[in-house]
């Protein structure tokens, strides 16, 4: 069986005038058909860009991708078929409706006009859009913007779906609802690539996952496992949480941080 | 091509949704046509000017306004709003080739400035102008119009997928200021000084131009004409072409 996602070596410079930036430096990645998996790290850690990688978004500097057992760099298109995307910032079109931007979607990855109409309408349900559907987007509020952009990745039922921060400022019941989503389309059998903030996310929905740091994979397993690895290596006498485990990946220290912020303060 | 038609489809939906936007478009052409004609009409009476083939000024200068309308390469500030809101990365991500992304764009700004140059011509010909070429020559007048839209929008879109930004893009608009007028803007191109008359023939509007005037002034002269729809047409095709490379590479 191959694997929902496997990345080799991954390397992404971007060239600028300042020089250089190394933004992905070596990344390993393997996610199993039917995973939910979690790919946590700090700020400009290069989240966004293996996404915009594994996504045929953005060329890959080194190293391989195949997802849904297609290498993203020599076939695209297909890749593209197989895959469902939505990135960070929302990408909608302020001047069309929610249902003409679904329809259009729909459209684009092959569907006739009458199937199109059909499987925005059971979409717009799914993510409980129906009453601002013939609105235009630019009067959405952030949440829905968010959820009509979650539906649009799911037009075609792509294999292997793509979130980058799918919850970044939902209100708690908005961040609950969205869950549901990724459980309801994981257990039709859609694996899911999912970045994250909000480690208590990543330890609710997630198999697996994985922490990057500088570019680099820096620690990868369940949830259970990183953290019961963290509480032998330190000699906890508690369990920790996966929040413990992230500082101590990222050498982000409780500590450090305290200080940082108190010469902030000073 | 059935993706190319469902994204041009939107482009004009986007038309319609800003129709402010069209207001610049109409109103500054038929400004400056009423200012020319106004200023140098005296000087070109229609009796007694041969260029003008018995018609009045106006029909000599209808051609630039109409140039004029044609450059403004909206659909690249769209593109740019595209790419900055994000819609850009989901049309990128859908499996459609990516000529029909550049196409799509270009097909509506094509087909907008058909009813605009319509509109243009309909409203000039109560002023004593008349399409010496006929129906015909209306149709084809609107057609290499609208085909120099295409390619100065395409111009504009190579900009605007360059620095992805509308300042830029707004600045990079401004070549129409040396395209329009390093032409034979306010008389024929034998009657340019000589430093001038180098200028307009390296310039490939004027083959343009030329050719539109001559489906309103002269009877169907192929000599004329076949120069504009052939400047039209390579540049078209180079357009969408360097279009299409710089989505490939576009990251
Ligand atoms: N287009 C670009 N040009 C130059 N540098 C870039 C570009 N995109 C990202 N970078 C750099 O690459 C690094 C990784 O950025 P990336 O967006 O992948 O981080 P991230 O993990 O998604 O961060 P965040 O949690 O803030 O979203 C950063 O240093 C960023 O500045
Ligand atoms: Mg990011």
């Amino acid at each position: 069986m191959t694997a929902a996602v496997e990345a080799q070596r991954l390397v992404k410079h971007f060239g600028g005038r300042g020089g250089t930036v190394e933004a992905v430096r070596g990344v390993d990645l393997s996610v199993s058909k039917g995973e939910v998996f979690g790919f946590l790290g700090p700020n400009g850690a290069g989240k966004s860009t293996t996404v915009k990688m594994l996504t045929t978004l953005m060329s890959i500097t080194s190293g391989t991708a195949l997802v849904a057992g297609v290498d993203v760099a020599a076939d695209p298109d297909a890749a593209r078929r197989r895959i469902g995307v939505a990135l960070q910032e929302a990408g909608l079109d302020p001047r069309q409706t929610g249902r003409e931007l679904l329809v259009l979607q729909a459209r684009l990855f092959g569907s006739p006009r009458g199937e199109a109409a059909d499987r925005a309408q059971s979409l717009l349900e799914l993510v409980d859009l129906v009453e601002a559907a013939d609105r235009r987007i630019k009067g959405y509020s952030g949440g829905m913007k968010r959820r009509l952009d979650l539906a649009s990745a799911l037009v075609h039922e792509p294999e292997v779906l793509f979130l980058d921060e799918p919850t970044t400022g939902l209100d708690p019941a908005s961040r609950l609802t969205v869950w549901d989503e990724v459980r309801r389309i994981n257990r039709r059998g859609t694996t899911v690539f999912l970045t994250t903030q909000y480690l208590e996310e990543a330890d609710a929905l997630c198999d697996r996952l994985a922490i990057i740091d500088g570019g680099v994979i820096v620690r990868e397993g369940t949830p259970s496992e990183l953290k019961s690895q963290l509480r032998e290596r330190q000699g906890l006498a508690y369990g920790p949480t996966l929040d413990e485990v992230f500082l101590d990946a990222t050498g982000r220290t409780r500590e450090r941080i305290e200080g940082e912020v108190q010469e902030v303060h000073a | 091509m059935s993706d190319t038609w469902v994204l041009g489809q939107r482009g004009l939906r986007e038309t319609l949704r800003t129709p402010d936007s069209l207001i610049p478009t109409l109103f500054i052409p038929v400004f400056f046509l009423v200012v020319n004609v106004g200023q140098a009409g005296k000087i070109f009476p229609s009796g007694t000017t041969p260029f003008l083939e018995g018609q009045n000024y106006a029909a000599f200068q209808l051609p630039s306004s109409l140039l004029l309308a044609a450059s403004f390469g909206t659909a690249a500030l769209y593109l740019v709003e595209d790419i900055e809101g994000g819609y850009f990365d989901k049309l990128r991500a859908a499996p459609v080739s990516r000529t029909s992304i550049v196409l799509g764009r270009l097909v509506a700004e094509g087909a907008k400035n058909l009813a605009i140059t319509a509109v243009m011509v309909l409203l000039a010909l109560p002023f004593g102008i008349s399409i010496a070429t006929g129906p015909l020559g209306f149709v084809l007048l609107l057609l290499l119009t609208a085909g120099w839209a295409v390619v100065f929008a395409g111009f504009m879109q190579l900009i605007a997928l360059k620095t992805r930004s509308a300042a830029a893009t707004n600045a990079g608009g401004l070549v129409f200021f040396p395209l329009l007028f390093l032409t034979p803007n306010f008389v024929p191109r034998d009657l340019l000084t000589r430093p001038m008359e180098i200028a307009a023939t390296f310039n490939p509007v004027t083959y343009i131009m030329e050719a539109m005037r001559s489906f309103i002034l002269e009877d169907w002269t192929w000599s004329r004409l076949g120069p504009g729809f052939a400047v039209v047409a390579v540049l078209g095709v180079v357009m969408v072409v360097l279009n299409v490379r710089m989505i490939r590479t576009y990251d």
